[in-house]
């Protein structure tokens, strides 16, 4: 194979200078002129009945210039499901009843946000406490307070997974473990907080500027809620400050700024607080966690079973795909001949959980990763040992679910190993744990029921060989404008500079799922490398007539130079050819189209990532506080495209990973988060940070462009699971709830000490 | 009732009526139009909103902007000389220490002022004048690696 | 040889996947054809969260296995 020109190489981001300036422009920062503020009235009980809103106070301050309530909605519920109508149950602006503590009951436009937010407290709302219930495992009791009507035990969802014969397996089997775990909810904690400047204008057309994951699953949620025809929407996406899940379903701030706008037919900007972020928007999915898992003595894994119960919070959203997703990974990276997974989605009175970074997948690897080394370890067999026996191999396909084409697990585990081994013998109380991962490269699934292609894109090229490219893919931070920059200049052999992309608008830009299920590199980038490809035919069709070799040459692009593949130096420049080409198109500007679709790639994604991690540890035995000394990661994640993007996407993920294990968490009281701002939220800082250390493995993966296949959720699977296996090594106490805090670590200790008395 | 306040902001002098409760990150941005310094909480927390005052790192929100009346402030559209960056600017370009950049302007301006008190920090030195900026993107280790960059001179300042 | 589910058509290899899909379909409609049949649908999702085992759904699939078989 040919050395590539642009992918693969260390490239400044296309948005860097704008970033390290100051000059981006970001929903945040957005004044239009006769633009008003919006707030948020929400609500201070869990579950309550709506009986009377009066705004009429309100209203008479000067200065409001609207007060809306879901009395001003069109009264339709929604949910990004949208092809399960039961599954839309979200009315964001409530009428009849409230489910949970910030839901919102009604929106202010004012001349600036010190009236808006004094109004709220002039809205008057008569409620009835509802008994409400916090705890999965309480609301699925029969005689549980029901969260909404007509639904059993409150089980919102319900999935089933099962391959093989697990009961039968489990008679055959040398060794059974059952556990429990508790995986904890974990905040986003985006930079910039959901925001949205909404205008809808006298001729009936609505634009909206907002911090998204998916601009066109915006425009389309919008245009369900508001009745708008889609096309009478445009969603722009500008710099975005970090989604990580939870902005690509519509929000409180979009919505209410739509409704206001559209009674004042004038922009309405809406900026949610902090404390609202923390409260009133989606979260990581909590999950009690029961597993049985049974294996030879030769570490062979013969059958496991899963049984989930997550806490729902009060709405669907995309709780459903953090569900399934769960199920499904519970079974990576290994080979189970005989599989079960039940997961049960509870609704509670609680903030809803939705999609954050890894989807499920970091709760079912923290807890996987976890129960196997506490196997291996009643086995007698070196953790990386039985994964190694175990793990899954190219080309392998997971029963009725899915198929493994690329895959370096293997190579992942000896370099590892090869790490483990070299740190040699650890000081007292120091520990390593190593945890594995496999994770999805973008969804198959249509639950949102778009008749689009999942990815669409398209090239053009103009006069002076600069390529504008137009795609619907949304840069929150992870780089795809960069990376799908890089794809379109490789192609068609130009350079990066070469290249201006106008992404995430739905004005301009054809439609695309979104950032999540980390499908961008590899959906979009097919359907940015087909678009290319268009371009690169037509502009060889006619340097092919103008220069007229033997039949038997190829023609290709490289560097901006046009040639024979056999014989380079045979070649005409870029520019030159699209001038030629442009005039043998009547004067039209050369034009390209690309798309992708998953076809017949099983039940879950078209391409899997794989890694391993070991975290290394110190633990004070005095305190139970722990410092994190190393994270070092073998992964493999097909051909790099975007080297610097990956590293940043792994170091980042350790940050939010780690912080998933170490630290982070969201005590509740009756349905109330405890540590609502970012004072009392505990993430990692500069100081907590561990050294990260990157082991690339190199892989090709058939289904993506140039072999390339996703990296930044599958990195933020194993770390919780690393920072546990590695806590026990160190100190010999096991922690199976997260997070792992100190108080738990120092409660364990004196556990153990006192089992040896 | 509106009280004067006179500042100096990237070496432009300024003269502005404001409310007395409105912080400084507020004058900047809403008053001054410098949109380049973010906000990210209400609790002086993140320190997105980091500037340079009189010299040193400053949460812009944690002061009322009457406080800083008479003060020389900095922010990151002081940083670049006309079009040339300065060595932090280009060395975080070098080594991607950004992502979605709603945290890039406190930390530019965070390590500005470090690297201006202490033009050789250790690796440990660096690491704690950044612990009051959080970057959710990034991990940090890359922000640490372009200022370590600095430090050892692979960068020039601009005449 | 297939199993029809008798309320959406949709078509499983086995009783046990088509009692899987009609179970965790949920919908008013397959919940009433559960219901037709004697069970109580939340009766059927307490049996398989309790405890390990597949009871809640074999079940089911018995049901299917007379009624909804379809030789090929």
């Amino acid at each position: 194979m040919s050395e590539y020109s642009v992918i693969g190489k260390r490239v400044h981001r296309v948005d860097g200078p704008e970033k390290v300036t100051g000059s981006a422009k970001y929903t945040f920062d957005l004044v239009l002129p006769s633009m008003l503020y919006g707030k948020v009235l929400r609500s201070p009980h869990p579950h309550a009945k709506i009986l009377k809103i009066d705004t009429r106070k309100a209203k008479r301050l000067v200065g409001v210039k609207a007060v809306v309530t879901g009395k001003d909605t069109l009264g339709r519920k929604q949910g990004i499901w949208r092809r399960f109508p039961e599954l839309c149950d979200e009315e964001i602006l409530c009428r009849e009843k409230v489910r949970y503590i910030g839901d919102p009951v009604a929106a202010v436009a004012a001349i600036d946000e010190d009236t808006a937010e004094e109004a709220l407290d002039l809205i008057d709302v008569e409620y009835e406490p509802l008994p409400a219930v916090f705890d999965p495992l309480e609301a699925i009791k029969e005689d549980a307070p029901q969260v909404h009507d007509g639904v059993e035990l409150n089980i919102n969802i319900n999935r089933h997974i099962e391959w093989g014969d697990v009961d039968e397996a489990f008679k055959k089997c040398d060794h059974i473990r059952e556990d429990q775990f508790k995986c904890s909810s974990q905040a986003h904690v985006c930079m910039e907080t959901h925001d949205a400047v909404v205008s809808y204008d006298y001729g009936g057309k609505m634009t909206v500027w907002t911090s998204t994951q998916s601009s066109y699953y915006i425009q389309r949620l919008m245009a369900d809620m508001t009745g708008l025809r889609e096309g009478d929407i445009r969603v722009i996406k500008p710099p975005t400050g970090g989604g990580f899940g939870s902005k690509f379903e519509l929000d409180s701030a979009q919505f209410c700024a739509a409704i206001l706008s559209m009674k004042l037919c004038k922009p309405v900007k809406i900026v949610l607080s902090r404390e609202e972020e923390f409260t009133a928007t989606k979260r990581r999915t909590p999950m009690y966690y029961f597993l049985k898992l049974g294996a030879k003595k030769d570490g062979t894994l013969l059958a496991k079973e899963a049984r989930v119960i997550t806490e729902g919070g009060a709405y669907t959203a995309m709780g459903a795909t953090a569900l399934y997703l769960t199920g499904f990974f519970s079974s990576f990276p290994y080979k189970y001949p005989n599989y079960r997974y039940d997961g049960y989605r509870v609704y509670t009175n609680t903030a809803v959980t939705s999609a954050m970074r890894g989807f499920g997948a970091p709760q079912s690897t923290f807890v996987g990763e976890s129960q196997l080394d506490m196997m291996a370890e009643d086995l007698g067999i070196d953790p990386i040992e039985i994964r190694r026996k175990n793990g899954m191999t190219p080309n392998y396909e997971v029963p009725g679910q899915a198929f493994i084409q690329s895959c370096g697990l293997h190579q992942c585990l000896d370099k590892i190993e090869e790490h483990v081994k070299e740190r040699g013998k650890l000081p007292p109380n120091h520990g390593i744990g190593v945890s594995a991962y496999g994770f999805m490269s973008g969804g198959i699934f249509n639950w949102f029921d778009t008749p689009y292609a999942f990815s669409a894109a398209v090239v053009r090229i103009n006069i002076d060989g600069k390529v504008d490219l137009f795609t619907g893919a949304c840069d929150i931070g992870q780089g795809s404008d960069t990376t799908l920059s890089m794809i379109c200049a490789e192609e068609l052999g130009v350079r990066l500079e070469d290249i201006r992309i106008h992404a995430a608008d739905t004005g301009i830009c054809p439609p695309d799922l979104g950032a999540w299920g980390s499908r961008e590199t590899l959906m979009n980038g097919n359907a940015v490398k087909m678009a290319a490809a268009d371009c690169k035919r037509q502009l060889l069709e006619f340097a092919a007539a103008k220069m007229a070799p033997n039949i038997v040459y190829d023609f290709e692009i490289k560097d901006r130079w046009v040639h024979l593949v056999d014989r380079p130096e045979r070649g005409v420049s870029y520019f030159d050819i699209v001038k030629g080409a442009i005039r043998g198109k009547d004067g039209n500007a050369i034009m390209g189209r690309g798309h992708y679709t998953p076809h017949r790639k099983g039940m879950i994604s078209p391409a899997y990532s794989f890694g391993v991690q070991a975290a290394e540890v110190a633990v004070d035995t005095e305190t139970g506080r722990y410092k994190l000394l190393n994270v070092t990661t073998a992964h493999e994640s097909g051909t790099v495209i975007n080297p610097v993007g990956i590293e940043g996407q792994l170091e980042g993920a350790i940050m939010m990973a780690g912080g998933y294990g170490f630290c982070e968490d969201q005590p509740m009281d009756e349905g109330k988060i405890l540590n609502p701002s970012i004072a009392d939220y505990k993430l990692i800082r500069s100081l907590d940070m561990p050294e990260t250390d990157i082991l690339e493995i190199d892989t090709y993966e058939p289904e993506g462009p140039f072999g390339a296949k996703e990296a930044g959720e599958g990195l933020t699977n194993p770390t919780a699971g690393a920072i546990g296996n590695a806590v026990y090594k160190a100190v010999g106490v096991r922690i199976n709830d997260l997070p792992i805090t100190p108080e738990k670590v120092l409660k364990a200790l004196k556990e153990k000490e006192k089992k040896k008395k | 009732m509106k009280k004067e306040l006179k500042l100096k902001v990237n070496g432009q002098p300024y003269d502005i009526f404001v409310k007395p409760k409105t912080l400084l990150v507020e004058a900047l941005r809403d008053h001054l139009a410098l949109t380049g310094t973010k906000r990210g909480c209400n609790s002086s927390s993140c320190g997105a909103c980091t500037i340079m005052l009189n010299g040193m790192a400053v949460k812009s929100c944690s002061i009322l902007a009457l406080q800083a009346n008479g003060a020389e402030i900095v922010t990151i559209e002081g940083l670049a000389k006309g079009t040339e960056l300065s060595p932090l600017q280009k060395a975080f370009l070098d080594h991607g220490s950004y992502q979605c950049g709603f945290c890039t302007a406190g930390m530019l301006m965070a390590t500005t002022a470090l690297l201006t008190e202490n033009p050789k920090p250790t690796k440990q030195e660096i690491k704690e004048g950044i612990d009051g900026n959080i970057c959710r993107c990034t991990g940090y280790n890359s922000i640490i690696r372009a200022v370590t960059a600095v430090v050892k001179g692979e960068y020039k300042e601009a005449k | 040889m297939s199993y029809h589910c008798p309320v959406c058509n949709k078509v499983s290899s086995s009783a046990l996947d088509l009692a899987r899909h009609m179970i965790g379909r949920g919908d008013k409609v397959h919940r009433d054809w559960i219901k037709s049949k004697g069970f109580k649908y939340s009766e059927l999702l307490t049996l398989q969260f309790k405890s390990f085992g597949g009871e809640g759904y074999r079940a089911l699939s018995e049901v299917l296995e007379k009624e909804t078989k379809v030789e090929d």
